[in-house]
């Protein structure tokens, strides 16, 4: 038989913990706890050779394995979210056995406190912001008029044209820019806290509009409602952009130990 | 007026991997594994993750 390692999901106060049973972990695993004095920790027992150093090296290469085990390792994730206040742990985080994770819950202890005081009873949103390619490109006031002196087919007339054409769209880069920025600062003063992923390469995600935002907002569990009403009438009041949320999300994206940047 | 909003429940709708990626591997608390990948170890992930996924889509 082989091996097993300690796979880590999340951690959670080691007060009442809601019946694990029914969870199914990474690679159909059961979910159990580890504790510590202050400080729990979501674990399953996982096969040394699919999840030890050189097994992960090779396995988080292979896209079908990644997709499956990140799913795998979300759904434990959010079903604690669902409970109880649930910082998530950074993925394929792997010990060697109990000993070690309670080693380490020990020394995280008191900054994880913080990071569960700050998190508790919110959820994540995204906020993805795009630029609509099928809206008019927006003219600078004052800019572009119609070329009345160059006659069809005037190579200087074209340059200017193409100048022109060049220049609107710059000042459309920027504007999107800017109204992504906007947009950002609003949503970010009514959560809790805020955040700005790295833009989407479209090749990942499959979607060839420009990314402008990334975002992700930690929001009290009772404004999840008005939140969301603040995205659409921020959405709506811009014009050329698409907006896309996502979301309820466990707070990964606000359960770091380091401070913000 | 152009803009759009698409409301996208992760649980009712397949989420989309990249959104997950996202979180799973730049976010969460990091607790220092006896077989956790370095930082670096993930961000060369992503970047591999990168051609591995346009391959894919040339594949198919």
């Amino acid at each position: 038989m082989a091996d097993t390692v300690v796979y880590l999901y999340a951690l959670v106060r080691p007060g009442v913990v809601p019946d694990l049973s029914p969870l199914r972990g990474v690679s159909g695993t059961a979910v159990r706890l580890v504790r510590d004095d202050r400080l729990a920790c979501l674990v399953s027992d996982v096969d040394e050779d699919e999840f030890g150093e050189t097994a992960l090296r090779t396995n988080l290469e292979d896209l079908r394995w990644l997709e499956r085990a990140a799913r795998e390792h979300d759904a434990v994730v959010a079903a604690a979210a669902r409970e109880m206040c649930t910082a998530p742990l950074r993925f394929a985080t792997v010990c060697r056995d109990d000993a070690s994770v309670r080693a380490r819950l020990h020394v995280l202890g008191p900054q994880a406190a913080a990071v569960l005081d700050r998190i508790d009873g919110c959820d994540e949103w995204g906020v993805k912001l795009y630029a609509d390619p099928s809206s008019p490109v927006p003219v600078p006031a004052g800019g572009s008029v119609v070329d009345e002196h160059g006659a069809t087919g005037s190579g200087t007339a074209y340059l200017m044209q193409r100048r022109r054409e060049l220049a609107d769209r710059a000042f459309a880069v920027e504007q999107d820019a800017r109204a992504a920025d906007d947009v950002f600062a609003v949503l970010a003063e009514s959560a809790v806290a805020a955040r700005r992923h790295r833009l989407q390469d479209p090749q990942l995600s499959g979607d060839q509009r420009p990314m402008l935002l990334n975002g992700a907002f930690l929001v009290r569990r009772g404004d999840a409602d008005s939140f969301r009403a603040l995205v659409h009438a921020v959405a709506y009041g811009r014009r050329s952009i698409a907006a896309v949320l996502t979301g309820p999300w466990a707070p990964y994206s606000f359960a770091s130990t380091e401070q913000d940047p | 007026m152009t803009a759009t909003l698409e409301p996208t429940s992760v649980r009712n709708t397949a989420t989309s991997l990249v959104d997950l990626l996202d979180r799973l591997l730049g976010t969460g608390v990091v607790l220092n594994g006896d077989i956790t990948l370095s930082l670096s170890g993930v961000d060369l992930v992503t970047i591999k993750l990168n051609a591995l996924i346009s391959s894919v889509r040339e594949a198919t």
